[in-house]
């Protein structure tokens, strides 16, 4: 039982080893989120919340949940946003450190949000460019990419940012105005993008999403742009052999690890992102007040 | 003419699932800004406030069935144009066009084209109904949830209207701004040189001939209930189409390629084109601004 | 007087009033054309089938009601005619309430009417509801459409109000507004502030200065002056914690 805010939480299976072959505790993993909550929090705010929870731990089954657990303490925000076609579901949504720390004892070791706040569920804040590589590609190949998407945005006066998707690969968003930022314009504006980079790299780059055509290619996943699609969120846990966090990079950054040529140099585990989050968080905390357009919207 | 319960809210299929035809949704971008009144400011977005009624129908191709949709049009070249090619001008001589881009009409009146500032507010029963125009809801965007909370409450005490002018698109309108139902309500009105003149009527009837119309008027009068009177017409075509649907005469349109080049696609893909260019050609720019 | 749109007759018990209906309003606005940025002809619209992307004339098209995605319903024209309302030029009305009680949100249109040949009863009828501060409502069918009303009447003159159906009125509810906790002292000053800035309504003070500026700028551009464009004004929003200060400050101004 801890207090965090005035709020009691009941912490459980405590000495649980979610990560077994790497050997990262249920512990560990709270005070990852207790630690990184002042960086991560306002990425989810007011967004709506679907856990991805391990209870067994990564090397189990994992179940996603959009519904916020009726059980939830009465302190907890929570937001109704329509899904699909369905009637409003009710998500929780992580405005304090409290919650953040409540859905990650419930084993949920990844965040996904959506692109838009539980508000405005129609108008994304940002567009994205979800860089997978095929197989036989690697995370160096999604840097190319993003590098050069990246001076494309410029061409066109945006800036944008990356992180890790602590995976494989390489997220880029491009900041947007929700105010005046519908989903089909996003859409259509990564669809076209992904488009004519296939069409210029067409060795490197696919926009299709067809499995076989993906290899030795980065797949720019442009359906991503979607109301009920959801990305991880930056500086969330990945389920992976060891605990590695989708993290943000400066360019700056990413271009140093790229020409390292080491894959190694794009993986942050959750040890290091606490010591490295110290240095960095203001420059990609800059995304969530630009209020940039797309071209011709 | 009238008719008893049965109105029809939203149309339904015969399986009773509710149709879903995409439809621009009510609360998507008409406008959003700054409703002002003294030094408060609150951030809004407007909303349609009255939703047709009228069932709408598509226009096909009686060859294939596929939906048919308009589109600019040069009668000196016989093509369709692109969005990219389309202009708008004002013609000063027949044959003679002066042309204006969206920003500089957005720029005639800076003033007004995100913000609604109430400058005086009036007492709404002195408004004669021939000024009403079109009606919207405004709606408080995050952070103006208190001050819109604070206008709609004040002026529901006083029973004041607020008075503004407003640019929607490429036009000004007085409007009127009306708490109503916990809402802001918001109507453009005309212009008084838009109401045209009425001829005055001498008719003279006599006091005996107004008296008889006064008494049947007496005997009529009710409480104005709208919900008694429906579109009859809606609910007849939808029963010509369930019919047809259960006979299963639907046709089905053909699938068409999503990269339609429609609708400033062609604008945007000149831009990324232009910009892939410099990326190829000038390889790696400096990194911005992070 | 514009020319008249429609002539019908006024029923109710064995009053009948003979009325021919003019518009009320006109707008006269700056028109743009849509132009061919190449020749600077003006453009016309077209229809053309999605499918195959060429131009469809009337007689290859077909109304549809849509189902579902890429499924339609057609209609043919006597279908479409079997659902209209039967012509009549009768306006009628089946009852009568008080003037306030009709919100003007339902108001479509007004026009006007003026008594066609004999103008006794159309007096009658004018000086009865005026008297009584009435509104008769009413329904008709005018140009294959069916239509739900209320007439009006300023003393001498009779309006026919065109009103929505309640169906097609977004209710306040529906925009899922909360409500929020505010002070009595932050209510009183707003009402006080407005009540301080409450005149009388004037409409005519009230002139389209979009549309001069508008023109003025067509000109300037037609003398081959460059136009800069300016940014649009945006304020700043009033922050809830700095609500009280601005209405308090407001009201010292207002004073």
């Amino acid at each position: 039982m801890v207090k965090i805010n005035e709020r009691e939480l009941t912490l459980t299976n405590l000495d649980k080893d979610l990560y077994p072959s790497f050997g990262f505790t249920k512990a560990r993993v709270l005070e990852y989120y207790g630690a990184i909550a002042r960086f991560m929090l306002p990425f989810l705010k007011d967004r709506a919340l679907t856990l991805k929870r391990y209870p067994q731990g990564v090397e189990n089954d994992f179940f996603f949940e959009k519904r916020c657990p009726k059980f939830r303490p009465d302190w907890l925000e929570t937001a109704e946003v329509p899904y699909g076609d369905e009637k409003k579901i009710t998500y929780c949504m992580a405005n304090n450190v409290e919650t953040l720390i409540w859905v990650a004892n419930l084993a949920s070791i990844e965040l996904h949000v959506p692109l838009a706040t539980a508000d405005f569920p129609n108008n994304p804040d940002s567009v994205v460019f979800d860089l997978d590589p095929g197989e036989g590609a690697d995370v160096l190949d999604c840097a190319r990419v993003a590098l050069m998407v990246k001076d494309l945005f410029l061409g066109l006066k945006l800036e944008s940012f990356v992180k890790t998707s602590g995976k494989k690969g390489l997220h880029v968003f491009v900041p947007l105005d929700p105010k005046r930022t519908v989903f089909e314009d996003t859409k259509k504006f990564s669809r076209a993008v992904a488009e004519i980079m296939q069409k210029n790299y067409p060795n490197l780059v696919t926009a299709k999403m067809n499995k076989e055509l993906r290899t030795n290619k980065v797949f720019i996943n442009w359906s991503q742009n979607d109301p009920s699609k959801t990305m991880v969120c930056v500086y969330s846990l990945r389920a992976m052999e060891a605990p590695s966090v989708s993290f943000p990079f400066s360019w700056k950054e990413l271009d140093k690890a790229a020409k390292t040529k080491n894959p190694d140099k794009f993986r942050v585990l959750a040890s290091e992102a606490a010591a490295l989050t110290g240095k960095n968080e203001d420059f990609y905390k800059e995304m969530l007040d630009m209020k940039q357009r797309l071209p011709n919207t | 003419m009238m008719k008893e319960q049965n109105t029809i809210k939203s149309a339904t299929d015969p399986g009773g699932k509710k149709k879903s035809i995409p439809q621009e949704p009510a609360s998507q971008g008409i406008w959003s800004g700054t409703i002002s009144f003294s030094l408060v400011a609150i951030p809004v977005r407007l909303v349609k406030s009255v939703e047709p009624g009228r069932v709408s129908f598509h226009l096909l191709h009686n060859r294939d069935y596929s939906p048919l949709e308009r589109k600019m049009f040069c009668p000196e070249e016989e093509k369709i144009v692109p969005p990219d090619e389309i202009v708008r001008g004002y013609e000063i001589q027949p044959g003679k066009h002066i042309l204006v881009t969206g920003e500089e009409l957005e720029s005639v009146s800076p003033d007004r084209s995100r913000t609604i500032e109430i400058t005086e507010f009036i007492d709404i029963r002195e408004v004669d109904p021939i000024y009403y125009d079109h009606p919207y809801f405004l709606v408080p965007l995050k952070g103006g949830e208190k001050s819109y909370s604070l206008l709609v409450e004040s002026m529901r005490r006083t029973n004041k209207a607020g008075l503004a002018k407003f640019v929607l698109d490429e036009r000004e309108y007085v409007v009127l701004i009306v708490s109503r139902d916990n809402a802001l309500a918001m109507s453009t009105l005309h212009y008084s040189d838009e109401i045209l003149p009425m001829a005055l009527v001498a008719a003279e009837a006599s006091d005996e001939e107004i008296n008889i119309v006064k008494k049947s008027i007496k005997a009529m009068m009710t409480d104005f209930a709208p919900e008694k009177y429906s579109n009859n017409r809606r609910q007849k075509l939808l029963d010509i189409v369930n019919k047809k649907v259960k006979k299963k005469s639907e046709v089905k349109a053909p699938e068409v390629e999503e990269e339609e080049k429609a609708e400033g696609m062609a604008d945007l893909m000149t831009a990324l084109e232009k910009s892939m260019r410099t990326v190829k050609k000038n390889g790696p720019i400096k990194h911005g601004k992070n | 007087m514009p020319s008249t749109l429609w002539i019908g007759n006024i029923h109710f018990g064995a009053l009948i009033v003979p009325v021919k209906l003019h518009t009320a309003v006109s707008q006269n606005r700056v028109q743009f054309h849509l132009l061919h940025k190449t020749d600077r002809v003006k453009l016309r619209q077209q229809m053309i089938c999605k499918f195959d992307k060429t131009p469809v004339p009337a007689e290859e098209q077909v109304k549809g009601f849509q189902v579902d995605e890429r499924k339609y319903v057609l209609m043919d024209p006597e279908e479409l005619e079997q659902a209209e309302p039967e012509s009549s030029r009768t306006i009628d009305v089946h009852e009568f309430v008080k003037t306030g009680g009709i919100d003007p949100v339902f108001i479509e249109r007004i026009y006007y009417l003026e008594p066609d040949a004999e103008a006794k009863s159309y007096g009658a009828l004018a000086a009865s509801l005026k008297d009584l501060d009435a509104l008769a409502v009413c329904t008709w069918v005018m140009r294959k459409r069916a239509y739900f009303g209320a007439i009006s009447s300023t003393g001498k003159a009779l309006r026919l109000n065109v009103l929505r159906y309640t169906d097609e009125i977004v209710q306040a509810q529906s925009l899922g507004l909360e409500s929020f906790e505010l002070s009595e002292k932050e209510v009183s000053i707003g009402s006080e502030l407005i009540n301080k800035l409450t005149v009388k309504f004037q409409p005519e003070k009230y002139v389209n200065e979009h549309q001069k500026k508008l023109w003025e700028m067509i000109e300037k551009k037609a003398h081959g002056q460059k136009i800069t464009p300016l940014t649009p004004k945006h304020l700043k929003p009033t922050m809830p914690g700095k609500l009280l200060e601005a209405l308090e400050k407001s009201l010292n101004r207002a004073a």
